[in-house]
This record gives C-alpha cells, sequence and structure tokens, in this order.
C-alpha cells in the first residue's frame, strides 16, 4: 500500500515540479510583488495597497476593464451559440464531411496565431485592404475605412477575429457531445412524436452540458486574456479604444517598467475570472 | 470539492500568466548590489579589467538592434570572423534583435539576470534608459583624448550621462531625414514646391505639394503613424520643425511638446488634406506603403531605407529635409556599443576588446556595415565619390540637437503616439498635448 503511494506520488511529481516552479510561485510572487513598487535597476519599495489604490482611479484601467468585459460579454455567448449551430448541423452529415468541417473550423486553433492575425491585418488595411476593396466595389462604403484605426470599428474587429479564432475547439467538443448524446433516448422521442426542436432542447441540449459548461469557462477565461491579438494589431490604441486588462498590465509591466502596478492589476483580473468562473459553475450545478 | 479545486487553478493559471514581469525585493536587491552604481565602481573595474590577463579565453554575447547591416546575419558573421583573426580567443555569439520587441527581451533579460555582455543601440537606451539604471558599466576608460579629439562632439555629449560617465562607445551616426516620390511630385506639379538642390522646403510650400497631390487625385500623401512607437522620430521631427517647436528643452531636463509652435503643428497637420493620422500603423508600415506607392511621401526615413528597398522602388526617391520656417533640425541616430554589467570582469574585458577593435581598428568596414556615417571627425569623407551618400550627407548639417537622452524617456515615447492618436481621432489638441507634457515630465522627475 506505502509503495503504491510512493508511486503515485512519484508519478505527480513532475506535474507538482511544473505547477509549484511555474503556477503556484508565479501566483504567489503576483500576489507578493503588487504590493511594492517593483521597477527596474533600484529595490522594490514595499507601498502596501498603494497599487489597488491608484488602479481603482486610473482611467485607463476602467476602459481596459470596460473593453475586456465586452470582449467576454460578446464573444462568449457568440462563441458557443455559433459553435453549437455549426457542430449540430455538421454532425448530421456524412461522416466524411464531417470531419471535413471538423478540420477546416479547427485550422484556425492549430495555425499560428501570429501569422493569422497578420492575415486579417492585411484584410483589414486601410488602403488596400480586401474588405475596403470589396466594399467599395459593391458600394457598401463610399471611401475606404481604417478599420483598426477608427475607434468606432476597431474593439469590432478584433472581437470578430477572437470569434474566428476561438470556434474551433468547441465545435470539436460539441460535435463529440452530440455523437455521445444517448441514442435510445432520442430514437424514443421521436416515436413518442417530439419535434427536432424538442428533441434538441430536451433531450440532447440537458445531456451536454457539462461540455457547455467547460467551453463557457475556457472561452471565458480565454476572452479575457486577449492579449496577441491586441498586441499584434492594434497596441491599445486608437485611443485605448481596443485596450484590454491583459494588454494595459503588459504596456505597464514591460513599457513603463511598473511591475507591481501591472501585478496588481493580474491579481484583480484573476479575481475577476474566479468569480465568473464560480458563477458559471454554479449555474451549471443548478442546470445538473 | 473538485469544483473549489478548479477554481483555485482557474485563477492560478490567470494569476501565473500575468506574474511574468515580477520579481522579488530579495532578488531586486541581490541585483542592485550585484550591479553596484557603474560610476562608483569605475575604477574598481578598470583596474579589474587591467588585471585579467591579457588573451584570456571568453565567450561574450552580442545583441544588437537592426541598425543598417549590423541586423543582416551574414554582414555581421564577416565581421566577426575577422575580429576572430584578430583576437581567437574570443567567441562572440550574435543575436538580432526588431525594434518591435527587442526592448522587451532585453528588459526581460535584465530582470532574469540574463543580459547579453554587449548591446549595439544609441544613447536613448545605453545612456538614459539602461545606463540610468545603473545595469551597464562605465565604458570612460575607453574615451581617451585621442578618441574625443577625432569624435563629434555631439556625438560624444550624447553617449555620456549628466555626471560625465559614458555608457555608449559610438561606431556610426546619421541624420533622419524624410522622403518623396519624385515621379509623383513632378507629375502633379508639387514639385515646384521642393529646393532641389538643398533638399528642404518651408512649411508653407510643404502644406501646398501636399494639397496638389491631394488635389490631384492622390488621397494618401502622408501618414502621421501612431499605431506605436515605432520609427516615432519621423513624427516628432515633422511636428518640431514646422513651426521651429522642440521637443525638450535645451537642459533636456523637461519636456515641451507643449509649446505653441508645436500646437500650431498638430492643428495645421489635423486639417491638411491628404495627411492621415493613422493609429493602424507604425514607421516599418508607413516606409512599406510609400515603398509601395501608397503614400506619396515618408516621415520615416534615412538612407538605410532606400538601400534596403533598392530592388523593390518602382520610382525615383528623394530625401528632403523635414518642413521647416527656420532652418530644419534633423533628429539625429548616433549607434554604438554598450556593456552590461554581468558581474564578471573576464567578459567585461572580452567585450572592451571586442568594441575596441570595431570602432578603432576595423572602423571603416564597421561603419560600411551600418550604413552610416561615422561619428570620427578623421573619416568625415569616406564615402568620397558614392553619389547616394553624397545625396545623404547633405543632410548632416541638419541635425538637431541630440535630446533623446532625457530623463522618462521610455514614457515619454509610449506618451508620444498616444497623444497623436487623441489628436487623430479629434480630441482637442491643446488637452491632448498637455496631458502628453504631463505624463511625459512626471516620468522625467523620477
Amino acid at each position: 500500500m506505502i509503495k503504491e503511494n510512493i508511486a503515485s506520488y512519484l508519478f505527480l511529481l513532475p506535474f507538482l515540479v511544473f505547477f509549484i516552479g511555474f503556477v503556484a510561485y508565479p501566483m504567489f510572487m503576483c500576489l507578493f510583488t503588487s504590493l511594492f513598487d517593483a521597477t527596474m535597476g533600484r529595490e522594490d519599495i514595499f507601498i502596501g495597497f498603494q497599487n489597488y489604490s491608484e488602479l481603482f482611479h486610473d482611467d485607463v484601467f476602467w476602459i481596459a476593464l470596460k473593453n475586456t468585459l465586452v470582449i467576454v460579454l460578446v464573444s462568449v455567448p457568440v462563441t458557443c451559440a455559433f459553435s453549437l449551430w455549426t457542430a449540430n448541423s455538421i454532425c448530421k452529415m456524412h461522416v466524411v464531411a464531417t470531419s471535413a468541417f471538423r478540420c477546416i473550423f479547427y485550422l484556425p486553433v492549430v495555425t499560428g496565431s501570429v501569422a493569422v492575425t497578420m492575415v486579417w491585418k492585411w484584410m483589414f488595411n486601410n488602403y488596400y485592404g480586401i474588405f475596403n476593396y470589396v466594399g467599395t466595389a459593391v458600394g457598401a462604403i463610399d471611401k475606404n475605412i481604417n478599420w483598426l484605426g477608427d475607434e468606432r470599428f476597431a474593439l469590432g474587429c478584433i472581437i470578430l477575429i477572437l470569434i474566428t479564432t476561438s470556434v474551433g475547439q468547441p465545435i470539436v467538443l460539441y460535435v463529440s457531445a452530440l455523437d455521445n448524446v444517448d441514442k435510445s433516448l432520442v430514437e424514443a422521442a421521436e416515436v413518442d412524436g417530439a419535434t427536432h426542436s424538442q428533441t434538441f432542447w430536451q433531450i440532447k441540449w440537458p445531456q451536454m452540458m457539462p461540455t457547455t459548461l467547460y467551453i463557457l469557462v475556457i472561452t471565458t477565461i480565454n476572452s479575457f486574456q486577449c492579449f496577441a491579438l491586441i498586441q499584434l494589431l492594434t497596441s491599445g490604441g486608437p485611443n485605448n479604444s481596443t485596450m484590454t486588462i491583459m494588454y494595459y498590465i503588459y504596456y505597464n509591466a514591460f513599457k513603463l517598467y511598473r511591475y507591481g502596478y501591472g501585478n496588481a492589476m493580474g491579481v484583480i483580473l484573476a479575481l475577476i475570472i474566479a468569480l465568473l468562473s464560480a458563477v458559471q459553475f454554479k449555474l451549471g450545478q443548478e442546470k445538473d | 470539492m473538485k469544483k473549489i479545486l478548479a477554481l483555485c487553478l482557474s485563477a492560478a493559471m490567470a494569476l501565473s500568466m500575468v506574474a511574468c514581469g515580477s520579481k522579488p525585493a530579495e532578488t531586486t536587491a541581490a541585483a542592485t548590489e550585484a550591479a553596484a552604481p557603474a560610476a562608483t565602481e569605475a575604477a574598481t573595474e578598470a583596474a579589474a579589467t587591467e588585471a585579467a590577463p591579457a588573451g584570456e579565453a571568453a565567450e561574450i554575447s552580442l545583441w544588437t538592434y537592426p541598425i543598417g547591416k549590423w541586423g543582416d546575419q551574414a554582414t555581421v558573421d564577416a565581421l566577426i570572423a575577422d575580429f576572430n583573426a584578430a583576437h581567437p580567443e574570443i567567441t562572440v555569439k550574435v543575436e538580432y534583435l526588431t525594434y518591435a520587441d527587442g526592448d522587451d527581451k532585453v528588459n526581460t533579460a535584465i530582470e532574469g539576470n540574463a543580459a547579453p555582455d554587449i548591446v549595439m543601440e544609441g544613447p536613448e537606451r545605453l545612456v538614459a534608459n539602461w545606463g540610468a539604471k545603473g545595469v551597464m558599466v562605465d565604458l570612460t576608460d575607453l574615451w581617451t583624448d585621442e578618441v574625443k579629439a577625432d569624435t563629434n562632439a555631439s556625438v560624444e555629449a550624447a553617449c555620456r550621462n549628466a555626471d560625465g560617465v559614458y555608457y555608449e562607445y559610438p561606431l556610426c551616426m546619421t541624420a533622419h531625414t524624410m522622403a518623396i516620390n519624385r515621379d509623383v511630385f513632378e507629375e502633379t506639379g508639387a514639385w515646384q514646391y521642393v529646393d532641389e538642390a538643398t533638399h528642404t522646403w518651408t512649411t508653407e510650400n510643404f502644406l501646398k505639394a501636399v494639397q496638389t497631390l491631394y488635389d490631384a487625385g492622390y488621397t494618401n500623401v502622408g501618414a502621421v503613424f501612431c499605431g506605436g512607437q515605432g520609427g516615432d522620430q519621423g513624427t516628432r521631427a515633422l511636428i518640431n520643425n514646422m513651426y521651429s517647436g522642440t521637443f525638450t528643452n535645451a537642459d533636456h531636463t523637461e519636456y515641451t511638446a507643449n509649446s505653441a509652435e508645436n500646437i500650431k503643428a498638430l492643428e495645421t497637420l489635423v486639417a491638411q488634406d491628404g495627411i492621415n493620422f493613422d493609429p493602424a500603423i507604425q514607421g516599418g508600415d508607413e516606409i512599406n506603403l510609400f515603398v509601395q506607392g501608397v503614400l506619396q511621401m515618408a516621415f520615416c526615413w534615412n538612407i538605410a531605407q532606400e538601400t534596403n528597398n533598392a530592388e523593390i522602388l518602382g520610382f525615383d526617391v528623394f530625401p528632403m529635409a523635414f518642413p521647416s520656417d527656420k532652418d530644419p533640425q534633423l533628429c539625429g541616430g548616433i549607434w554604438g556599443f554598450g556593456v552590461f554589467d554581468n558581474g564578471d570582469a573576464a567578459k567585461v574585458d572580452a567585450a572592451k576588446t571586442f568594441i575596441k577593435w570595431v570602432c578603432d581598428e576595423n572602423t571603416k568596414a564597421s561603419v560600411e556595415a551600418s550604413t552610416y556615417w561615422s561619428v570620427r571627425n578623421s573619416l568625415a569623407d569616406m564615402y568620397a565619390g558614392d553619389e547616394m551618400k553624397t545625396e545623404y550627407g547633405q543632410f548632416m548639417q541638419y541635425m538637431g540637437d541630440y535630446y533623446q537622452v532625457v530623463n522618462g524617456w521610455a514614457t515619454a515615447r509610449t506618451e508620444w503616439w498616444n497623444m497623436l492618436q487623441k489628436v487623430g481621432a479629434g480630441e482637442d489638441v491643446v488637452a491632448s498635448v498637455e496631458t502628453f507634457v504631463t505624463n511625459a515630465n512626471a516620468a522625467a522627475a523620477n
């Protein structure tokens, strides 16, 4: 018995080392450093909760928080709904077509995010982008729009790209979940005269709740941590209209060298994500 | 229980994502102690350097920004091969940085106590940033009287801090210009506003030229790019020159972008047809758009751009000084080497040997690799007979004040493009520049 326990812990050891070194320790240091005025080239100065106090009086932080919430509130439901609809549509197809569509929708996930982002950057280009070209050609727009340089459109463009790169994994998960639905229940409902809609919402949907909960949580976290798109496309601009908390953390920590302040923001972001995840788990539990 | 654990893990993942830049107070203290103020260590260090046995084997790292062909591996490999012929005991490992992420890489390395031994860049980073943070080696011992006598005076001033400590040993310099598409200017009649002989124009003529191009159907004449700090010397020079404003005061202690001259320039540019304030592009993007013929002028230009794009340029590029109502004051680029204090006297010694060889013994080839001009007065005519170099060499007379060594420079750069974005979005110019100056001066005071 003791030998088995030791063996179990030995198997766990690599993960524990990784977890302690790359998750637990940074997490602790993030909390710890957020209480300091920490910058490059001098000793950190303990300032208590001053970083947090400053944070709540920082206009850009509130803009970043608002933008982040907009991204989450738009992209998460759209991603989930689109993934569910797509998965439900393609799982009815021939197995070859199902596999093909799964691959197509999953491609943006396995393609390098930088490559995908650069392609989008070209498409949104103010001067020679395909959106402006098609838009002016069909008469939808009078003159070129600076999609990523105009406050009215930039955040929308970011959300659009985020959604296209986020749907792949949920589609694959939903297709698997639909495959695992108890066929006997579906057949019984159909024999009893249930419509397609009733079959889906009353039989299939409850069985997919754990998958939905997982997708909601990971999509929410991914949306909160949207960084590469902002970094590569807009740097938070124009005029902070695409500034997110993740990018603002980076901006403060690595552009302004305000490590303590950046970490204080990181703590707040973690709390928000934890809170939202808790709500999602709670709701999922009630549905169960 | 499982859900609580899952929640904790979610929070832990989020926290760990954002904790990359953190460092413990103890570590910082240790690092600070290890990298004790270079100024006070100068004598000790010099002694250590002298004490190090000649010809000691050492491996040093060189991180270089893309300064002309110093960003090209084949060119740098050839230079290092020549260096190794003279100094086989020293191995130089090179890493090539970009301006997009180079600062992040260096700063992360400094924080992780993994800074390179040598970095090639200019005084705004070597002196005003890393030097001021106490992580660089004092290079005063390299600045002999002979070197000082042969070095451009303004370059020498830029390579040392206010206390006279040298953190850069310079190799080359250039004046940043703008450029126009000569073919289009001639085609539309805008060429009449250009002083061809001196490569200059007045602000009034510049605005007339832009309007002429716009009226001729070229809606995208020029772009005040503000998507980031890349190439921002171009937008600074444009705005400062138009009505003879300045970026800082003469002492380099305070930012002065809120002067009436700068405000007038910004308001004029916002109102000018054909000039776009574009937050979607940075200097590099602007150069590409100009080279592709999409924009008719580039504000981020120097000889390296013409050299690097020679094969794809489909029109005649005409370099210009920035429009000014007086003599133009161009932003200078001064590039050279700084040494990080990694606490290893042998490596510092090897790094200095390498720098001396590049700048003092192999000067001409090293400068040629940069595509710019030597900082040494004795090599002022090293490009005699080269038509393009002669054309661009004319701009050296317009080199303005090297103000990039002002405190808070890193903050000022980010505030600058944020300010341009606000102005371009239609926010009040006066309020926007006041915000810039307030934030930049706050950083300068720290």
